[in-house]
């Protein structure tokens, strides 16, 4: 009797394991609209409003710009970027579930990607905010990401002409060239109609902690500042400034609603942009660029609608003005003679310093941010940008 | 090139200790009678995250059903109430499970903090939803929490400021911090209490209710950390549901009952202290110091009461004997 049972048992394992890989095999398929999958890898879930909000958002539209069913965008929420047993889970279910292609949008899961890209070439990876697609010749990974520095840029010129005593703040997340080009961009944009301003910065050392985020913003307007901004992932520093009656530029979603009296405008992101054109591709059969990196031309960079009640007369003209030099290509943000504070030209460096990768030498010194590498890769920190803590 | 002053940054820096320490006195205090019955809830944050949600919506909803005729007064006590209810609900329900039910008390506690982060964020987040994005309360209703002008008191230079001009819920918690001293060293009820958490079995048999002393110390414990709760959604994110928003300050609470060594007095030196570590760096900033070490800095402080009150081993600095360990009056 036990043996049969061990041989039933056995032959149902055997099942179950040719049913898997059967499964597997399901990839090797042309890609069609009707088997077409795709897995996403999110950070946190909806509930923040803000970057996955955003990214799901993004996923949905590409849905419905193709015409695909809701079941074959299959998410995966609350993937922390930091556990590497969660992310190898996370892109392994989905693998399994038969996804052709995976987007992961979290900087941090890099490594994971790549190696999935590794054991799984039939499947199509996209990392947001990464570099690897660039230095592996893996023909299967894919790095994307938005010029949001230009957003930024635009945003900066609705604080430079809102500040009263040319004193701006930013919440930042942490030192990662990622957030310095985005508080660098607001900052030149707000510098381009208003020369005096100067800008303190805080670290958080987090991407999202309310709290910690409001107390930062907290201590920016007790120093005095008047226009603070953000590069973290919580509506909170928006309340801090609406509850000392001060002004606020935003970050992911439009944080009007939250603060109506403080939030003049927000930078976001349209993912679903990129999201389309890469599904697209795929079941077109055409390659998918390595580095993909938009920005204002195709909106996949964009602002909210201008706070007009609060803003400064003139804002929208001067953001229109702006944004129509950006997209004609007429203006370069990150260009001419950069000082840092000791007044020696500013340099970009690799990540750890250790090697120069660019010096604004002189007025015509440009540099392309997301252009070739579509994550952003300006460090430099500016004169008149001063970095409190 | 901050153009305030050191005297105003001094200020300012004590009023961010002074916000950042108010919901952590309040769940310590909440902690500390609830150890005092000998019962280690460890689902303080849990129990923060039912009352920042409970008080939220019952100011929102009671907003939404009364629209323009809504009363602020009406709006904050309901936001009170609701946040302290919540939280005693939570104190309730590890109260059933640990005294009644006799389930482990760390097992339990844990669970309680993973289910009232759920519960918190679950029902927050629907409030959003209802609300079309973010869930918000009126301006009438905020202006309830804004700065009490103490009269005269607050007109003295410097001090004024830092000591009587807060929000109604700041003062609330130093009365009931002073207020706790008293009651666990002057009252019977409270000597009672404290005869419970060292020695259940000795209270037992000079006839005290055990088991209700440990369910009423839980839920009102519980109902502070749920007041704490509220504190956060209601003050510190200005009425607006933000996700994640306790994120660990039940936790630090926990580290404060020892900091504190189960004194309430101590408890309001002890949260003003961490709240004040946590803001230091954007007030005082050194240049070179990783940002990192600020963050470590309270924990390290905790580590080191540790050290030396194991080393004094007074029993007055001590925790209650029983605390942690479920009453069986059968095995006495």
């Amino acid at each position: 009797m036990k043996k049969a049972i061990t041989l039933v048992l056995m032959a149902a394992l055997m099942l179950s394991l040719a049913a898997c890989s059967s499964g597997g095999d399901g990839k090797a398929e042309a890609v069609t609209k009707d088997n077409l999958k795709v897995g996403v890898v999110h950070i946190m879930d909806l509930g923040d409003q803000g970057y996955t909000y955003n990214h799901d958002q993004g996923a949905k539209k590409m849905i419905a710009e193709l015409g695909l069913r809701e079941d074959q965008y299959i998410p995966k929420f609350n993937i922390n970027d930091t556990d590497v047993a969660a992310t190898n889970a996370a892109i392994n279910e989905l693998v399994n579930e038969g996804c052709q292609i995976i987007f992961a949008t979290s900087f941090s899961y890099g490594t994971q990607v790549v190696e999935a890209a590794k054991a799984q070439p039939g499947v199509v990876f996209c990392h947001a905010t990464g570099s690897d697609a660039h230095f592996n010749d893996l023909t299967n990974l894919h790095n994307y990401f938005a010029k949001i520095h230009q957003a930024r840029y635009l945003a900066g010129i609705a604080a430079g002409l809102k500040t009263e005593n040319n004193h701006l703040g930013y919440v930042a997340a942490f030192p990662y060239a990622e957030v310095i080009s985005g508080y660098t961009a607001f900052f030149l944009g707000a510098k381009s109609v208003n020369p005096d301003v100067y800008m303190d910065v805080m670290y958080a050392d987090t991407w999202g902690d309310a709290l910690k985020e409001r107390e930062i913003a907290e201590a920016l307007l007790n120093r005095g500042c008047d226009v603070i901004s953000q590069h973290s992932d919580s509506v909170s520093p928006a309340l801090a400034a609406e509850a000392a009656g001060k002004w606020h530029v935003g970050y992911n979603n439009d944080m009007a609603p939250a603060a109506p009296n403080a939030s003049l405008i927000s930078a976001r992101i349209d993912w679903g942009i990129y999201m389309t054109y890469a599904v697209k591709a795929l079941l077109e059969g055409q390659t998918i660029s390595v580095d993909w990196g938009e920005g204002l031309e195709t909106g996949a960079a964009y602002l909210s609608p201008l706070n007009t009640a609060i803003a400064a007369p003139g804002t929208q003209e001067a953001i229109d003005a702006a944004a129509a030099r950006i997209i004609s290509g007429d203006l370069k943000i990150f260009s001419g003679a950069l000082k840092d504070a000791s007044g020696n030209p500013a340099v970009i460096t690799n990540w750890d310093g250790s090697e120069v990768l660019f010096t604004f030498e002189n007025e015509n010194s440009v540099f392309l941010e997301s252009d070739e590498i579509s994550a952003p890769a300006f460090n430099a920190i500016i004169d008149g940008i001063n970095i409190v803590s | 090139m901050s153009e305030v002053g050191v005297v105003q940054t001094i200020m300012d820096f004590f009023n961010a200790a002074v916000l950042a320490a108010t919901p952590l006195l309040l769940a310590t205090l909440g902690e500390i009678l609830t150890e005092k019955s000998g019962n280690l809830n460890l689902g303080v944050e849990g129990m923060m995250y039912m009352g920042a949600m409970a008080g939220i919506s019952a100011s929102w909803l009671y907003e939404a059903a009364m629209g323009a005729a809504a009363n602020g007064l009406v709006s904050v006590l309901l936001a009170v109430a609701g946040g302290i209810l919540a939280g005693a609900l939570g104190g309730l329900i590890y109260s059933v499970l640990t005294v009644t039910l006799r389930a482990n008390q760390n097992v339990t506690g844990l669970t309680l903090t993973i289910f009232g982060a759920g519960i918190g964020n679950f029902f927050g987040e629907l409030l959003g939803m209802r609300a079309g994005g973010y869930a918000s309360i009126t301006d009438v209703t905020k202006s309830m929490f804004n700065n009490i002008e103490m009269p005269l008191l607050s007109k003295i230079p410097v001090l004024g400021k830092m000591l009587f001009s807060h929000d109604f819920v700041v003062y609330m918690a130093v009365i009931v911090a002073v207020l706790m001293t008293w009651f666990l060293n002057k009252t019977r009820v409270g000597l009672n209490l404290r005869a419970v958490g060292e020695s259940p079995a000795t209270a037992d048999a000079a006839g005290i209710n055990v088991a209700r002393y440990k369910y009423l110390a839980t839920c009102v414990g519980g109902g502070l950390c749920g007041l704490g709760g509220m504190y956060i959604s209601m003050v510190r994110f200005s009425g607006t549901w933000v996700h994640g928003c306790v994120d660990g300050r039940g936790w630090i609470a926990v580290a404060l009952v020892i900091f504190a060594a189960w004194s309430p007095a101590r408890a309001m030196i002890g949260a003003l202290l961490f709240g004040g570590l946590s803001v230091l760096r954007y007030y005082m900033p050194i240049k070179d110091v990783a940002t990192q070490f600020y963050d470590m800095v309270p924990y390290i402080a905790t580590v080191v009461v540790l050290v030396i009150t194991s080393i004094r081993q007074g029993k007055e600095r001590a925790q209650p004997k029983a605390c942690g360990i479920n009453y069986f009056r059968e095995e006495r």
